[in-house]
């Protein structure tokens, strides 16, 4: 049975094929290497880039919590495909419709990914992203929100994930990296603290 | 694959260390003594390494450079470049002089990256030890 909201996706992927130049942007956009290299070079760049010690310091254990919410969340990605996978992808889907607008768009747009659908990996890792780093710095934090939007929708329009995928990597994401920064890592003090002392003593914080 | 992604992120990490540096004022890390010249290499750098990356061969494949391969991958990447800028930077001494401080006027073993601000990474670590052989005579 198809998912909530799979009309959206043979909307979506009706555009394929369509503007040759969107079609460009949008694989460079869904690419496993484009954004979420960007995004960790932002996070190196936040962790060096304060000059006065204390500010860096704050803004150094933020995106501290922030690898550890990205990491965990991987991990709840692999928990939830471990025990309930639901749907297949959308080219891979029995309704007809669905699955030869989705085929095309994939092909055209991306790859043929074959590990489970629900929820979109790459959204949960680019929200749990983008809130860690939207905790430690505003600014910076909604530039890694619309990058997170730009790859998620990127995706959805490649017919790889379903809007729910989508929707429930944004939520998975959010909520693990709000768990992460807000309750876990104070609770575990002082190793995030130790931490920090064995980055200095390698001249790395 | 997992060789053209070490090296994208190697030199694009050495991009954003250098052009981080002019903000974070870590002067034993410049590779050049005039900031536009650092502006320009970083930007090259960055640029460079993902023009690089996107044109030489189609990267929306079916790969086996899983996540956390890739995670590995960038953690090793954006290390090995910070120890090649460090050893450079130490070597071409663009904006410190590593002689000009006395460890044994110090009052604190500077450590971290705070003590990049006025020496270089080796200049750091020399005069650390040199303060230590000091503090036990």
């Amino acid at each position: 049975m198809p998912p909530p909201l799979s009309g959206w996706t043979i909307w979506i992927t009706g555009f394929v094929g369509k503007a040759p130049a969107l079609d460009e942007f949008m694989s460079f956009l869904a690419s496993d290497f484009f954004i979420p290299v960007l995004i960790c070079l932002i996070m190196l760049t936040l962790w060096l880039s304060q000059s006065d010690r204390f500010k860096r310091e704050k803004i150094q254990r933020a995106v501290m919590n922030t690898s550890v919410a990205i990491g965990i969340s991987t991990l709840g990605v692999h928990i939830v495909n471990a025990f309930w996978d639901p749907w297949p992808r959308p080219f891979l889907v029995d309704d007809p419709a669905i699955r030869e607008s989705a085929r095309h768009a994939a092909q055209t747009v991306f790859y043929y990914a074959h590990d489970p659908s629900f929820p979109s990996n790459a959204t949960t890792i680019a929200f749990a992203a983008a809130t860690g780093i939207f905790l430690g710095n505003r600014k910076v934090g909604i530039i890694v929100y619309v990058l997170a939007i730009g790859w998620a929708m990127a995706r959805f329009y490649a017919g790889i994930h379903f809007f729910v995928d989508i929707l429930a990597g944004v939520a998975l994401g959010v909520s693990i990296a709000l768990f992460i920064c807000k309750v876990f890592m104070p609770r575990v003090e002082p190793f995030p603290s130790w931490a920090m002392n064995l980055f200095r003593f390698l001249y790395l914080a | 694959m997992a060789l053209d992604y070490f090296v994208l992120v190697f030199l694009a990490s050495m991009g954003v260390y250098q052009i981080v540096s002019i903000f974070a004022k870590l002067d034993g890390i410049c590779l050049f003594k005039q900031q536009w010249l650092q502006y320009i290499f970083g930007l090259l750098a960055l640029v460079g390494a993902f023009g690089w990356f996107f044109t030489s061969k189609e990267r929306n494949v079916q790969h086996t450079v899983e996540g956390s391969q890739q995670l590995g991958l960038f953690l090793g990447a954006i290390v090995a470049s910070w120890v090649v800028t460090n050893i450079l930077a130490s070597i071409i001494q663009a904006k410190v002089d590593t002689r000009a401080v006395d460890p044994g006027e110090e009052k604190y073993y500077k450590l971290g990256i705070e003590s990049l601000k006025t020496n270089t990474l080796i200049g750091s670590i020399m005069n650390n030890i040199r303060k230590a052989r000091k503090d036990k005579v």
